[in-house]
C-alpha cells in the first residue's frame, strides 16, 4: 500500500478477492514505464512528421489493492482520516468469505456520498435498480460485466474523475 | 324457589372460580373461551354442561309441577277425610232418627201420653232396652208440653236428668225442641249439654202408621262424647276428634277466625311435617256453632310425590349420566380419535415433510371423504413437489451455470486484457514511421539537427519494438495461464454436474455422517485419526450435495492437514450449536483438528481463488468453492488458527430450520 502521494495522480481503490484480477488492474492502471517509452515516441512523431498535433499527457493512477470488502472500508475511511480521500473505488461484487462489494459499497457511500463507486462482476444476477437502491445516487455509480477491457476501464475512470 | 335457584347459580360461579385456580385447562377455558381447548375437552365439557342442564331443567320442572300436583291430590284428600268425619255423625243421627222413628208412631205410646195407657213404660221402657238401642236420653211429652217421663243412662246406669241442664220445665229451648205442628215434623241435631254434647231427635207421638193426631212428642238422644267419635273414626277410617269451640285441648282460634269470618269458608287447613288439619263447623239443633269437627290426615300423599321426585330425578340422573358416558365413548370412536388420527397425520407430514404417508381411510362418512381428500391432496402436492424439485434443479443448474461463467468471466479477464495490450502495442508498433525516417535520414538534404531527432526516433522506435516484445511474451505467458485455467475450471465443473440444487430441510447429524465416509478407509499404518461427532439434533435449511460436498471438503482437508503435521495420531472433532446472527436463526457447525494449522497471512488468502496449500494440487475449487457455494445458500465459512502446528477449526453458518 503507497502511502506516498501525489497530488496529479488520481487514487483508485479496488477491492476484488482474485488475486489475477488484480494484477490486470495494476497493470492497466499503473504501467507508468510502459507508458512513458510511449509518450517519448509520441512526442517525437509528433515534432518529426505532425507538427500541428497536441500531445496529450495520459492520466496517472494511484491503485490501492485489497481483497475482501472489510478492507475496502477500512483503507477508504483512513483515507479519508488522512485527508486523501480516494477519486474512484472500484469493487467486485461477490468476496467470499466476508461481506459482498454492495454492502461495502453502501458503507463507503455513508461516508462519503460523491465518490464515484464502480461495481464489476462475473455475476449478472444483482439488477441495477437494487445496486441503485442500496448506493444511491445513480449518476455517481457504475457497473460493468467482467470480463471487461481494463485499459478502457481505465479511460473511463479517468473520465468519471474529470467529469466529477 | 326463586331463591334457590338463585343461589345455585352463585354457587356454580363460585364452583367455576375456585375450579379456575385449582385446574389450569379450566383457566384457559375461561380466559381464552371453548377455541383453546382440544376437540375431547370441548366435547367433555358440552356433554358434561349438557347434562347440568338437563339435571337442573328436569329438577326445577318436577318441582314446579309434579310436586304441587302432589300436595293439591292431598289437600283434597284431607277435605274428604273432613267430610266423611261430617258423614258419619250425620249418619249417627240419621240412626237415632230412625230409632226414633220405630216409637213416635205407636199405638201403645200414643195411648199412654193421653194418660191412657199407664203400664206402658214398664212394659216397654226399661234401661236395658235403651242400652240395647244405643240411647243415652228418652223423653215423653204430653201435648201440653209436659214431662211424662224421662229416663238418662251414662255409662249403662240410670242418671238424673237434671245432670244435663237442659231439660227443665217451661225452658224456651225445651218448648222450642218438642214443638211439632205437624205430623211429619223431625227436629234433629246436636244440642250442648253439661255432660257433652248431645245427638238429639224430637218426633211427634202418633198412631201406628203415622196417624194423628198428635199426642205429645217423643226425644232420644245419644251422647256425642270422645268414645263415640273414636268408634265412628274407627268405622270411617278418618283420625278425627269433635271440641267443644272453648275446649282447652285444642287451638281453636286460627280455624274458627277463618270458618266464622263470613266469607263462606265451610273448611279450614292446617299443614304441619307431618299431617294436614281440617277444620269445619258444626252447629247445634237451632244452627248456633259450638262443636269444631278435626280431622287428622298424614301427609303420605305428598310423601309419595316426594319419593316419586327424588326417585325420577335419581333415574333422570342415572340415565342422563349413563347416556352421556355411552354419546362420550360413542363421539369419541366415531369423531374425536379419526380427527385425531387425521390431525396427527397431518402434523407428522408437516414436521418430517415426508409425502408418501397416506391414511387410507376405509370409512366412507364425511370424516372418511376428509381422509380421501387429503390422501388426494397429499397425492397432488407429492406430485407438485416433484414438479417443483425438477423446476429446481433446473434452476439450479442455471445457479451453477452462473457460478461456473462467473469463474470462467474472472479467468478470461486477464486474458482478454493481456491480449488488448498486446494488440495495442502491435497497433502503436505498425504505426510507427521508421520506414520514413530512414528515407529521410538518406537524403542529403535533411537537416542536421532533424537528422539527431530522426536517429533519436528511430532509437526510441526499436526501445519501444524491443519492449513490446518483452511484454508481448509476459502477457502471452498470462494469458496462456488464463486460458489453462478456464480449461480446469470446465474440467472441475464436470465433477460437479449432476448436483442437485435444491434446498431441503436437512438433519445436519446425518449430513455430517455421510460427509464423514470421506475419510480414508485404510488409514496409513502409522497415522491413527479419531473422529468424534457431538452435533445433536440441529436442522438447516440447505442444498443437500452441495452441503456434503462441503464438508467432505473440510473432513478431507482436516485428515490431510493431520498427516502433513507430520503426527502419528490426531483428532477431527465436529460440533454444532444455534445462534442468532442478525435477527436470523442459525446453526453453527464447527469441524476442529489438530492437524498443521496456519498463520495469519495464509487466513487472509485460504478462501480465494486458486489458493491451496497442497503440493501437486492445483484445481482451484478447493476452499473459495466451499465460501462460493455455503453463500449461494445463504451461509458462510470462517476459519481460526493460533499459527502452524496448533490445528485449524473451520466454521461453517447455515440459516436453521428448527420448527420449520
Amino acid at each position: 500500500m503507497n502511502t506516498h502521494h501525489h497530488e496529479d495522480r488520481i487514487r483508485v481503490l479496488i477491492a476484488d478477492d482474485d488475486e489475477h484480477i488484480l494484477d490486470c488492474y495494476r497493470v492497466a492502471f499503473e504501467e507508468s514505464e510502459h507508458t512513458d517509452h510511449m509518450q517519448t515516441l509520441d512526442a517525437l512523431a509528433a515534432e518529426l512528421f505532425d507538427p500541428d498535433t497536441d500531445v496529450e499527457d495520459a492520466p496517472k493512477f494511484e491503485v490501492v489493492a485489497c481483497n475482501q470488502g472489510d478492507d475496502a472500508i477500512t483503507l477508504a475511511t483512513e483515507a479519508a482520516d488522512e485527508g486523501h480521500p480516494f477519486n474512484v473505488v472500484i469493487l467486485d461484487v461477490r468476496m467470499p468469505p466476508g461481506i459482498d462489494g454492495v454492502e461495502a459499497g453502501s458503507r463507503i457511500r455513508k461516508m462519503d456520498p460523491d465518490v464515484p463507486i464502480v461495481f464489476v462482476t462475473g455475476f449478472s444476477d444483482i439488477p441495477r435498480d437494487e445496486l441503485e437502491r442500496r448506493v444511491p445516487p445513480p449518476m455517481k455509480l457504475h457497473y460493468f460485466n467482467k470480463p471487461l477491457s481494463f485499459i478502457q476501464l481505465a479511460k473511463d475512470v479517468a473520465g468519471m474523475v474529470k467529469a466529477h | 324457589m326463586r331463591l334457590g335457584s338463585h343461589s345455585l347459580a352463585i354457587q356454580s360461579l363460585t364452583l367455576v372460580g375456585s375450579l379456575s385456580t385449582l385446574y389450569p385447562p379450566w383457566k384457559k377455558f375461561m380466559s381464552n373461551g371453548l377455541g383453546s381447548l382440544s376437540l375431547q375437552k370441548k366435547m367433555s365439557a358440552t356433554l358434561f354442561a349438557v347434562m347440568a342442564a338437563f339435571g337442573l331443567l328436569s329438577y326445577l320442572i318436577l318441582n314446579a309441577v309434579i310436586t304441587p300436583a302432589f300436595d293439591n291430590l292431598e289437600n283434597d284428600a284431607a277435605e274428604k277425610d273432613l267430610i266423611r268425619a261430617q258423614r258419619a255423625i250425620q249418619a249417627d243421627l240419621d240412626k237415632l232418627r230412625s230409632n226414633t222413628g220405630d216409637w213416635a208412631p205407636w199405638d201403645d205410646a200414643h195411648a199412654y201420653v193421653r194418660g191412657e195407657n199407664p203400664a206402658f213404660i214398664s212394659i216397654n221402657v226399661d234401661i236395658p232396652t235403651l242400652i240395647n238401642l244405643d240411647v243415652n236420653l228418652v223423653l215423653f211429652y204430653n201435648l201440653g208440653g209436659k214431662l211424662l217421663w224421662g229416663q238418662l243412662v251414662r255409662d249403662g246406669e240410670g242418671a238424673d236428668l237434671a245432670s244435663l241442664g237442659v231439660f227443665g220445665e217451661g225452658s224456651p229451648l225445651t218448648e222450642r225442641l218438642i214443638a211439632h205442628s205437624t205430623i211429619e215434623s223431625v227436629t234433629t241435631g246436636l244440642l250442648p249439654t253439661n255432660l257433652g254434647p248431645l245427638m238429639i231427635c224430637s218426633m211427634p207421638i202418633l198412631k201406628t202408621g203415622e196417624v194423628g193426631p198428635i199426642a205429645g212428642t217423643l226425644v232420644m238422644a245419644r251422647f256425642l262424647d270422645d268414645a263415640r267419635v273414636s268408634r265412628l273414626s274407627e268405622q270411617t277410617e278418618v283420625d278425627f276428634a269433635a271440641y267443644l269451640i272453648a275446649d282447652a285441648r285444642v287451638n281453636t282460634a286460627k280455624p274458627l277466625e277463618v270458618l266464622a269470618g263470613g266469607d263462606g269458608n265451610r273448611v279450614y287447613q292446617q299443614t304441619t311435617d307431618t299431617e294436614i288439619l281440617s277444620y269445619s263447623l258444626l252447629g247445634d239443633v237451632f244452627a248456633d256453632p259450638f262443636i269444631i269437627l278435626q280431622a287428622r290426615t298424614p301427609k303420605d300423599i305428598s310423601a309419595l310425590g316426594g319419593q316419586t321426585v327424588n326417585g325420577t330425578l335419581f333415574f333422570l340422573t342415572f340415565a342422563g349420566v349413563l347416556i352421556a358416558i355411552v354419546a362420550w365413548v360413542l363421539l369419541r370412536r366415531v369423531i374425536v380419535v379419526p380427527l385425531e388420527t387425521l390431525a396427527k397425520h397431518i402434523v407428522g407430514i408437516r414436521r418430517s415433510g415426508d409425502l408418501s404417508q397416506r391414511l387410507n381411510e376405509s370409512r366412507s362418512d364425511e370424516i372418511g371423504a376428509l381422509a380421501h381428500e387429503f390422501d388426494k391432496m397429499t397425492d397432488e402436492v407429492q406430485r407438485a413437489r416433484g414438479l417443483l424439485l425438477d423446476q429446481s434443479f433446473k434452476a439450479g443448474k442455471a445457479d451453477t451455470a452462473a457460478e461456473v461463467l462467473h469463474n470462467i468471466r474472472n479467468a478470461m479477464t486477464p486474458l482478454i486484457n493481456g491480449i488488448e495490450r498486446l494488440s495495442q502495442s502491435f497497433r502503436v508498433s505498425s504505426g510507427m514511421r521508421i520506414k520514413e525516417a530512414t528515407e529521410q535520414l538518406a537524403d542529403p538534404d535533411c537537416p542536421i539537427d532533424r537528422k539527431a531527432k530522426l536517429l533519436q526516433y528511430i532509437d526510441a522506435s526499436f526501445d519501444h519494438v524491443e519492449s513490446v516484445g518483452e511484454s508481448a511474451s509476459g502477457d502471452l505467458e498470462i494469458a496462456s495461464k488464463q486460458a489453462r485455467q478456464v480449461e480446469e475450471i470446465l474440467a472441475g465443473q464436470e465433477k460437479h454436474a449432476n448436483v442437485e440444487p435444491v434446498f431441503e430441510v436437512l438433519d445436519l447429524d446425518e449430513v455430517v455422517d455421510e460427509a464423514a465416509h470421506v475419510m480414508p478407509q485404510a488409514e496409513a499404518a502409522d497415522l491413527h485419526v479419531n473422529m468424534e461427532m457431538e452435533v445433536g439434533e440441529h436442522r438447516v435449511r440447505a442444498h443437500r450435495v452441495g452441503l456434503l460436498q462441503v464438508m467432505g471438503n473440510l473432513i478431507l482437508n482436516a485428515y490431510e492437514s493431520i498427516q502433513r503435521s507430520q503426527s502419528n495420531a490426531g483428532q477431527i472433532r465436529i460440533t454444532a450449536s444455534s445462534e442468532t446472527v442478525d435477527e436470523q436463526s442459525m446453526v453453527r457447525l464447527t469441524i476442529c483438528d489438530t492437524g498443521c494449522g496456519f498463520d495469519e497471512n495464509i487466513r487472509q488468502k485460504i478462501f480465494q481463488r486458486g489458493y491451496t496449500s497442497k503440493q501437486g494440487h492445483m484445481t482451484g475449487l478447493g476452499l473459495h468453492w466451499c465460501a462460493n457455494a455455503l453463500a449461494g445458500m445463504g451461509g458462510r465459512i470462517q476459519a481460526e488458527s493460533t499459527g502452524f502446528g496448533h490445528g485449524a477449526e473451520f466454521h461453517i453458518l447455515l440459516p436453521s430450520a428448527q420448527g420449520g
